[in-house]
């Protein structure tokens, strides 16, 4: 088969077998499941069999710049692979997690219609094709979100005002950058960055990062981690908006505007990763629940993303690609533990369990081995992307490296803490009917985990095969694979791990428990009263724009009504007055009439002379 | 042949609406079906003039000398729009209206509006334009009136007013373009100008008529006359604001101000700046509004705007967006305003502060509120994404980057308030107090199914864009001379 017609079935596959789920007239999740799996596994194959190819494909569309215009090349095959692989494997411990639940089959359907619409984004080389699919994904994460439970459509509103507004804004920025570049295909176009390209810039990187889950459009990921059925978090947070958001973060910086590391549009970029870092991971830390706590870190590590595509070193991009891909890995592992501790234990409330490490053995490992990743344990997977993202901040200034290994101390800080409280303290609930995991709900993580290790040991795989191809002629020949960081760095990793094992070690002796390890920062001067403001939620910047957007819209409403009011009384009075008026000269006296006449006659005489004069 | 048939496209529902009272007297099913089948009549020309119309071809009917009907590009366009959205709309109000008194008089007014709308689309004399344009007016007056009582018929007066002002003023501005080229016939108007380069229509003449559509299209600060005719019965609701009265004005603008007149530069910068001043207060208004269908009516007046602002922009760009848009939100919102009529129907109650919960006993309602509300918010794979996409882009074109950005911003409000009036009446915990009505239950099978054909006509419309792009693109072309 031709990589074109791969390139559609890509796309058209999941959505059409999408119908199927729907279809069902007995609504069966295990049967959707059935067909999720079959559908994202032969998606996989046909993502496989086209990797790597050049293809582009037009199909008539719309007309003016909306034209179906797709391209297959090494960038964009390989964040599809990387999206069918966890599709694939999401779709298998979704059918276990589903198959009891009563929207299962609406879940599944959602899943396939959500892949397909993100292969689009992929494979689009028009930016409008693009927009298309990549706003197509709002009404699904409503969909996705609001099964969590009944009131869950509170959050998944905010998700998708959130990401609404982000998305017209990318919007304003696509339409900016078209007008300027002439052209809406994607790969012929350039952008300057002078003027209105500035604009266009900022607002596309808007959308990009807030796609990512970046920081300040974060804020309805962690309410989904408690509201959103929990395959969503995986899937959705975790994996393919990660992957969509950088690839047109790297797209825009690299391919339409030509970044480069002296202008200001790479400082924005490294001063919202760095904040990104702390403060998400800042937050990570006093969580009480095992997902929302994932989902602090699921925001804190599209910080170094931004922070090494920012930095607009090679190295830094590098990095900043291979986190992308290490983190959707660990990632989602880790997110898997968590729905396999919610499903087993009946709940992530890290105050109601504990000591599940003997009771869910395969669970508790997987949760070391992504533990270990995303806190940059040498070896691992993420131990390789955050070095050269380290080494692409030090290159730009010493600040920005200092946030990033404060950030990493954070991380592996607050891992201790969940792995500790969830896996190695004692039971805080009844933890004596808790099993392992069903196998079909294991074996996806232990993929993911055994690629956090393989990505690792021999980074130079996805380096050489996945990352540094992208960059291509602009690597100069440098090659990142391998271990050869300079000592500092390394020194700086191994330090801040190092240190926050102390951390945990005191924090978690002096209080007795695993959980409270980490109380000492929480509770400390300062901190705590920040803290307990950005618990009460003073620091949304969802509410505040609520609060804005309501004040707005009473002055709106004020001024209709005004208006409404002009209508309805002042017009109503006057007429009422005017006819009053006339009503009482009309009072049936003779004279008053002739009164009337003889005015009436002045005035024509007047008017007649004085149109004679 | 085809003259005939563009003279019975408006005719035959013109005159077949005198015949519906007489047949309500024989029963309401005859009735009912002959008002169905005049609008099909009606739709089942429109597309046989489709091929008619092909290329630059252009339909004129005259009689005596004197050119009465003149069938475009845009004429047809707005016809089949109209008619398609007519045609459901009394379909719906089979069930809907079933129940209430003086149904000869509801179909009788609806078909004659749909008829009248014809008459004013195709009309080539503004005259004829001022002609049925008033009769639209009094079957607005009688139908939001229609439940009789004091505050309905206040709301109707005042509807029938306003508008009646703006047609008076807009009569005026007619007659200072004939004192200006000595001519009401479009085409010749048309021509005068192309042998007089550089002239304008007088401002003051613009001006009066742009009195007359922005009181028809509900534009700020003539507006507030459309919420308050919810009171109507929700089928004339979604015909009145979605289908065809509101539409009126803006395919008038483009009909005069974009197809015929040439106007001065500066209608291009100002009209905008208005159709944004509406856009943002009545969204705003639609933030606060509690009553469904005031928020649906607001939302109308919000969208309006920026169909008003593709077509004032004037680009080849931003005209189409204004013409696709005025589909696309012709089919959404008639779609809204007929969940909304199914949603007061069963819950006997349009205060969304006391709705909630609905989604699990009208699932079908609900999917198609939330696929046509999805189209209005201008999300994919739904039409209103294009038309959204092109208006805002237009202003782009034209190098208005502020109107562009406040209209984004008026693209945020719309989804805020549809959001909030969606998961406030569908999801969460139902909030209805017990009123003695049972548990609200999904509509009869022909409203929801007229609801779940708008919904999916939404989709449809985003997902096979090429054809109507293609024809508004044609359409455009052939309004502005390109």
């Amino acid at each position: 088969m031709s990589t074109e017609n791969l390139m559609l079935l890509a796309i058209f596959l999941p959505i059409v077998l999408a119908v199927v789920p729907l279809a069902l007239v007995k609504k069966n999740a295990l049967a959707a499941g059935a067909v999720a799996i079959a559908a994202s596994f032969a998606n996989l194959v046909v993502v496989c069999l086209a990797y790597g190819k050049d293809a582009a494909l037009t199909l008539p569309w719309a007309g003016w710049f909306f034209e179906f215009t797709l391209r297959n090349y090494q960038f964009s095959s390989f964040i599809l692979a990387a999206a069918a692989l966890f599709g694939a494997l999401l779709s298998v411990y979704n059918t276990v997690f589903l198959k009891d639940k009563a929207y299962g089959w609406l879940f599944h359907a959602y899943f396939l219609l959500t892949l397909g619409f993100v292969n689009g984004a992929i494979l689009a080389d028009n930016l409008l094709l693009l927009l298309f699919f990549w706003e197509g994904l709002l009404g699904l994460m409503f969909g996705m979100i609001y099964l969590g439970h009944r009131d869950a459509y509170r959050t998944a509103t905010k998700a998708v005002i959130i990401a609404g507004v982000t998305d017209l804004c990318m919007m304003f920025g696509i339409g900016l950058a078209v007008h300027l570049a002439e052209t809406a295909t994607m790969s012929q176009m350039k952008v300057p960055m002078e003027g209105l390209g500035g604009l266009a810039f900022v607002l596309l990187v808007i959308g990009a990062i807030s796609k990512a889950g970046s920081m300040p459009f974060h804020t309805w990921i962690p309410d989904a981690a408690t509201d959103a059925p929990m395959p969503f978090l995986p899937f959705v947070p975790a994996a393919l908006e990660k992957l969509l958001g950088i690839y047109l973060l790297a797209r825009v910086t690299l391919d339409f505007f030509k970044l480069d590391g002296g202008h200001w549009g790479s400082m924005l970029l490294m001063v919202v990763g760095a904040l990104t870092i702390n403060l998400a991971v800042a937050m990570a830390l006093i969580q009480k629940d095992y997902k929302r706590l994932l989902s602090y870190h699921a925001i804190s590590q599209v910080g170094y993303m931004i922070l090494g595509i920012g930095t607009c070193t090679p190295v830094g991009v590098v990095g900043g690609l291979f986190h992308m891909l290490n983190h959707t890995i660990y990632k989602c592992c880790l997110f898997l533990t968590s729905g396999s501790v919610e499903r087993q234990a009946g709940t992530t409330d890290l105050r109601k369990i504990g000591g599940l490490g003997r009771k869910m053995p395969v669970t508790f490992v997987l949760f070391i081995i992504a533990a270990a990743a995303i806190a940059g344990f040498p070896g691992t997977n993420g131990f390789f992307s955050k070095e050269l993202v380290y080494d692409g901040a030090l290159e730009r200034h010493w600040i920005f490296y200092a946030a990033a290994v404060l950030g990493s101390f954070l991380t592996a800080a607050s891992f201790l803490k969940l792995g500790h409280a969830a896996y190695l303290d004692k039971g805080r609930g009844d933890a004596s009917k808790v099993k392992e995991a069903p196998a079909a709900m294991l074996v996806p993580g232990i993929v993911l985990a055994a690629l956090c290790l393989a990505f690792g040991a021999g980074n130079a795989f996805p380096l050489h095969n996945f990352i540094q191809p992208v960059l291509g002629d602009a690597l100069h020949g440098h090659d990142y694979s391998g271990f050869h960081f300079k000592l500092v760095l390394v020194g700086g990793s191994v330090a801040a791990l190092l240190l926050a094992f102390a951390n945990h070690y005191f924090g978690a002796k002096s209080k007795g428990s695993g959980l409270a390890a980490v109380d000492h920062i929480h509770y400390a001067p300062g901190l705590h009263q920040i803290y307990d403001a950005a618990e009460k939620r003073f620091f949304d910047p969802y509410d505040w724009a609520r609060n804005v957007g309501k004040a707005v819209a009473y002055v709106g409403f004020g001024i209709d009504r005004a208006i409404d009011f002009f209508f309805n009384k002042v017009v109503v009075f006057v007429a009422g007055g005017i006819s009053g008026t006339i009503r009482a000269l009309h009072n049936g006296s003779h004279a008053t009439y002739l009164a009337w006449t003889l005015a009436g006659l002045v005035i024509v005489i007047v008017a007649c002379m004085a149109g004679r004069l | 042949m085809n003259e005939c048939l563009l003279f019975c496209l408006v005719a035959v529902p013109l005159f077949g609406s005198l015949l519906l009272p007489l047949l309500g007297k024989a029963g309401d099913q005859a009735r009912n079906i002959f008002a169905l089948v005049l609008m099909l009549c009606s739709l089942g020309i429109s597309c046989f003039l489709l091929p008619v119309i092909a290329g630059d071809q252009v339909l004129t009917v005259s009689v005596g000398g004197v050119t009465l009907f003149y069938a475009d590009k845009l004429a047809i366009f707005m016809a089949l729009c109209s008619q398609t959205l007519g045609t459901i709309i009394i379909l719906y109000s089979f069930g809907y209206i079933a129940h209430y008194e003086h149904r000869n008089e509801y179909y009788f007014m609806v078909v004659l509006f749909l008829a009248a709308m014809m008459g004013l689309i195709f009309s080539s004399n503004l005259l004829w334009i001022y002609f049925f344009w008033e009769i639209t007016a009094i079957c607005c007056w009688r139908l939001i009136g229609f439940f009789r009582e004091r505050e309905y018929v206040l709301r109707a007066d005042k509807a029938f007013f306003i508008t009646i002002f703006g047609a008076l003023m807009m009569l005026g501005g007619f007659l200072m373009v004939y004192g200006q080229t000595g001519t009401f016939d479009l085409l010749e108007i048309k021509a005068y100008l192309g042998r007089h380069p550089g002239e304008v229509i007088d401002n003051t003449a613009i001006l009066f008529i742009l009195f007359g559509i922005l009181s028809k299209s509900a534009t700020l600060p003539l507006h507030t006359w459309l919420p308050d005719a919810g009171v109507a019965p929700s089928p004339v609701t979604a015909l009145l604001h979605a289908a065809v009265l509101v539409k009126i004005g803006v395919y008038v603008f483009a009909r005069l101000f974009v197809a015929t007149f040439t106007v001065d530069g500066i209608w291009w910068e100002v009209v905008p700046w208005i159709a944004a001043a509406s856009a943002l207060v009545s969204a705003c208004a639609a933030l606060v509004e509690n009553d469904i269908k005031r928020i649906v009516a607001y939302s109308t007046v919000s969208q309006l705007a920026f169909i008003l602002l593709g077509l004032a922009v004037h680009n080849e760009v931003s005209v189409l967006g204004g013409l696709l848009y005025i589909l696309m939100h012709g089919i959404a919102k008639a779609g809204l305003f007929l969940c909304a009529g199914v949603v007061e129907h069963e819950t006997h109650n349009k205060d969304i502060r006391r709705m909630g919960g609905l989604v699990k006993t009208m699932p079908v309602t609900a999917v198609s509120f939330g696929l046509c509300a999805f189209s209005v918010m201008g999300l994919p794979p739904f039409g209103g994404f294009f038309s959204k996409y092109m208006v805002v882009n237009g202003a782009l074109e034209s190098g208005q980057v502020a109107i562009g950005l406040t209209f984004v911003a008026g693209a945020f409000l719309t989804l805020a308030y549809l959001l909030r009036v969606y998961v406030r009446v569908f999801f969460g915990a139902s909030r209805a107090a017990d009123d003695g009505h049972g548990a609200p239950k999904e509509g009869s099978p022909i409203m929801v199914f007229s609801v779940a054909l708008l919904a999916a006509l939404s989709l449809l419309s985003g997902v096979v864009i090429g054809p109507s792009f293609q024809f508004a693109q044609e359409a455009v072309r052939q309004m502005m001379g390109r």
